[in-house]
């Protein structure tokens, strides 16, 4: 996609991930999604006569872990205030949310794109409600309110990004730290992260321009290719000699194209004013301490530090890292001993293929799911460190202990796949085979490698697949040399 | 059950009494060595008791049963006591003499002609009409102490937060309270002990923290209060007995009250916009039978379930919260309540408590054109102040002038309540509340275990 030359683009986000607390926000309903609609609802949540919401500590917890995380001025007071509007899906008409207080503000966070790091501000951090879900179906519509009251975070970007491209790379680093962080499982097609996006352009150095706020984008690349459609939009109507007008526009994912949903005339007066059912949260020291304890490394620096500290590639680190799990799992290996570029290779190659055959993914690497503990994939890599088997036969083990789930060493003798068998029985093996066949060694003494393949292959066959190719190879040299 | 219908015909202070067997098994069950056990109890129909109507005088939750109790409601059960129906209010507590419900008229039991006062106004009938010993209400801007004023019995405003909201169907959050009114000192004391307190469901509520209940100076209003005759002189006889009982009365001014009014209103209203926001037909309440859209169900249902007064105070709160319109208002009537609490601390750097009256005039009769819904408001002006404020303060009954009874107000700093009760007590051993003459002999039971 070509990118613009006579306009400058303004590009910001606004982001809403779903919190993993076991329980609403205001109430003790379950937060879970998907289970018989209206089933995790109470008169709380429902927005009955005369309740009174109560806040969910956890979910001020996890928020002021994601403000540490993204380094916003944390809140020493945070206020909680109504927006009103009217809406079926809104139980008592007005969201509690933030707005002159809000828990986090002035962050920034530091992503990969075209090939460096770019830094992208936040504008602020704030913890709300989210609403129920309103199903339309054969001209009669129904409420769902197990999502109300669940516990929705709001991060707002400056519009600071420069493409479409940025908002992309952004949101796929923002979506992985906020899964390292273990506050949003960052789902987007089913809604546990959403994204909105606002786009303006203008003549370069003229500042903002008017923009548009672009909704309905379930995916990362959905985002990008929606910001690419608005900017050529806006391109067209300012280069015919039009205004753009201030609106809100939908994403149609089957037409490729954005659509007019409402204008700044219609606008909501949200009529914000501070919740009196609330009073202001007001953090001592020891939870500012235990929110700093809670802090841990972010991907980014993690892949940096696995690419210098470990001599990985950026590839390999870019894979490990992706899964906070992955890249815990990789460390416990190599801090029990194995290499670790050839764990790494492992993960990504052997590792990974086991993991797809059984269902089962890197982000389950270490946990009770997964037979291939740390401390077992140390072992096996040192059995072929030390040359005790070979590749093919760790790839067999590897598969046999997600079958059998069993120490590696137990399947190997179990199997008689040790190949350590002193090199004198091998050189014996070798001998053999060489004086059985005294033309072969003619044909290698005389220059011709070929028949060396010959010999392997009989060597493998007597030893059932266990000798190690590599000191066969080297023994015949040395018998034959 | 029977009897209390049969008395209640007249006043009508009650909209729905529990059933015989339902009372029965709850008299039966309940804790017979509770503190409040024997006493029976009403309650005012915007609190929550599960089971019952929760209408809150209004049409639009005319069919609404409470799934649930409210926090005061539950506390009051499990010390004994057994809660025999719902009274009459103003439409969601919002009036001054209960004729604004949408579902029933309720009179004065000391002149069936004059309205009862409000919003609390079924509570304070039914207890001075002796069907219940005590009753709670809701006080927004003066709810408890004014119909209690009207019908002669006590009624506390506690401090804000000291009692759950949880349960309360929401008017005026930050100003608004449960209250006790009740036929003795004694009885809202040992009420108001049940409770009180902490309630997680209620994140505004806190832990009550007695202040000292030593009172030597009550700090008085001189000059022209624009009262009626009959309120001026309970007034002087209400000082005359605070006098006599040892007390040293101190004169002092209030100017900030004229102000109160403005800001309590406009605060009020905006909670008020919002808080009546969930009434929308979708999942409980009036649903609209012509709507075809959900806007038009939204619009439609509220337009029908809710009357003229609820509507105006939605309508200004809404307009009072306008976006750029709230530095004129909202904001400003928040600067003039810290004025107004300023103001009253200065008082109780001098005074240990000050009186004022309930309400400027006694028990008018329906329909009074001298007193339309905007005079009513105004006449607001001595009660809302402990509503702006947070400190509590009851109205105690001090005289019967021309057959109807006339209620003065003490007011304390905030967990001062217990000064309050001594010091109604001292009053009501010179001034010895009158009993209403419509009151239903040998059902008072003032003695609770």
């Amino acid at each position: 996609m070509a990118a613009s030359t006579s306009y400058e683009t303004f590009i910001g986000l606004e982001i809403h991930i779903q919190l993993l607390t076991e329980t609403k926000i205001f109430c003790g309903c379950k937060s879970k999604f998907g289970d018989k609609p209206n089933s995790n609802v109470c008169p709380v949540c429902l927005g009955y006569p005369g309740v009174l919401p109560a806040l969910n500590e956890h979910a001020v917890e996890l928020s002021y872990k994601v403000c540490r995380a993204m380094n916003c001025d944390l809140a020493k007071e945070g206020m909680f205030e109504r927006k009103n509007y009217f809406y079926p899906d809104l139980t008592k008409n007005y969201q509690i949310s933030q707005f002159e207080k809000p828990f986090g503000r002035n962050g920034y966070f530091e992503y990969e794109s075209g090939g460096g790091i770019k830094r992208i501000r936040f504008h602020e951090i704030h913890l709300e409600e989210d609403a129920g879900k309103m199903i339309h179906q054969g001209g009669r519509s129904f409420c769902d309110y197990n999502r109300a009251g669940t516990c929705l975070l709001e991060i707002v970007t400056e519009p600071e990004f420069k493409e479409p491209q940025e908002a992309e790379d952004f949101l796929q680093a923002f979506r992985r730290t906020v899964r390292h962080l273990g506050v949003c499982d960052g789902n987007m097609e089913e809604g546990s992260l959403r994204c909105d996006a606002n786009i303006s352009i203008n003549t370069p150095g003229a500042g903002l321009g008017v923009k548009t706020e672009v909704k309905n984008l379930n995916s990362s690349r959905f985002v990008k290719k929606a910001l690419q459609y608005e900017r050529r939009r806006q391109e067209k109507v300012l280069k015919s000699g039009g205004k753009i007008i201030q609106e809100t526009r939908l994403w149609d994912e089957d037409k490729s194209v954005t659509e007019s949903m409402r204008t700044k005339e219609e606008a909501h007066d949200y009529r914000y004013f501070p919740e009196p059912d609330l009073p202001p949260f007001r953090p001592d020291q020891a939870f500012f301490d235990m929110i700093e304890k809670s802090q841990i490394e972010l991907p980014l620096a993690r892949k940096q530090r696995l690419t210098e500290d470990y001599g990985l590639t950026p590839d390999q680190a870019d894979y490990i890292v992706e899964e906070k799990a992955a890249a815990d799992y990789f460390e416990a290996v190599v801090a029990l001993g194995a290499d670790a570029k050839t764990a790494a290779k492992w993960i990504m190659g052997n590792v990974a293929k086991e993991l797809n055959r059984i269902d089962l993914s890197k982000a389950d690497l270490g946990t009770e799911k997964c037979a291939l503990s740390a401390e077992r994939l140390t072992k096996l890599l040192g059995m072929l460190a030390d040359n005790k088997i070979h590749g093919k036969i760790a790839a067999q083990t590897l598969a046999a202990i997600f079958n059998e789930d069993k120490d590696p060493e137990v399947i190997v003798k179990e199997q008689g796949w040790d190949s350590s068998a002193d090199e004198g029985d091998l050189e014996k093996i070798v001998q053999q085979i060489l004086d059985e066949n005294p033309r072969v060694v003619e044909q290698i003494r005389g220059g011709d490698q070929k028949p060396r393949g010959f010999v392997v292959g009989k060597v493998m066959k007597a030893t059932q697949g266990t000798a190690n190719p590599q000191s066969v190879q080297s023994i015949i040299g040395k018998l034959i040399g | 059950m029977t009897e209390l219908k049969e008395h209640d015909k007249d006043i009508n202070s009650f909209l729905e009494f529990a059933s015989e067997d339902a009372a029965a098994s709850v008299a039966a069950s309940a804790n017979q060595d509770g503190p409040l056990a024997g006493l029976t109890f009403g309650v005012k129909d915007n609190i929550a008791v599960e089971g019952m109507h929760l209408t809150c005088g209004s049409k639009m939750l005319k069919d609404f049963v409470s799934p649930y109790d409210a926090t005061a409601v539950r506390k009051l059960k499990e010390a004994g006591a057994v809660c025999v129906g719902k009274t009459n209010l103003d439409e969601f507590g919002m009036g001054s003499s209960t004729d604004n419900s949408a579902l029933a008229v309720t009179n004065n039991p000391w002149d069936l002609e004059c309205v009862c006062g409000g919003s609390s106004g079924g509570s304070a009938a039914a207890v001075a009409a002796g069907l219940v010993p005590f009753a709670l209400g809701t006080d927004t801007g003066g709810s408890v102490r004014q119909p209690a004023s009207f019908c002669g019995v006590y009624g506390l405003k506690p401090t804000y937060g000291v009692v759950s909201r949880f349960g309360l169907v929401a008017y005026a959050s930050s100003l608004e309270v449960c209250g006790i009114l009740a036929d003795s000192v004694d009885t809202t004391r040992k009420v108001f002990e049940v409770i009180k307190g902490k309630d997680g469901s209620d994140q505004t509520s806190i832990d009550h923290i007695p202040a000292s209940a030593d009172a030597e100076t009550v700090a008085v209003l001189a000059g022209d209060l624009g009262l009626k005759p009959e309120v001026e002189t309970a007034y002087k006889k209400a000082v005359d007995g605070l006098k006599s009982s040892g007390m040293k009365i101190i004169e002092v001014e209030l100017p900030m009250l004229d102000y109160g009014i403005a800001a309590y209103y406009t605060i009020a209203m905006a909670e008020a916009s919002a808080n009546l926001a969930r009434y929308n037909g979708v999942r409980y309440g009036h649903r609209s039978a012509e709507a075809g859209s959900f806007e038009d169900l939204m619009r439609m249902s509220r337009d029908e379930g809710f009357g003229d007064e609820v509507k105006l105070r939605i309508l200004l709160g809404t307009y009072v919260l306008r976006s750029g319109f709230q530095d004129q208002y909202y904001t400003r009537a928040q600067k003039i309540r810290t004025a107004v609490r300023n103001e009253f601390d200065g008082v109780f750097t001098k005074a240990d408590m000050i009186m004022l009256p309930a309400f400027p005039t006694a028990a008018f009769k329906h329909g009074d054109q001298s007193l339309d819904q905007f005079q009513q408001k105004l006449a607001d002006k001595f009660t809302v102040a402990a509503n702006l404020s947070g400190m509590p303060a009851m109205s105690v009954p001090v005289s019967v002038e021309n057959g109807l009874p006339v209620g003065m107000q003490l007011m304390a700093p905030v967990f001062a309540e217990e000064r309050i009760f001594k010091v109604a007590e001292k009053l009501a051993e010179v001034l010895p509340p009158a009993a209403c003459p419509l009151s239903m002999a040998g059902q008072r039971t003032t003695e609770a275990k």
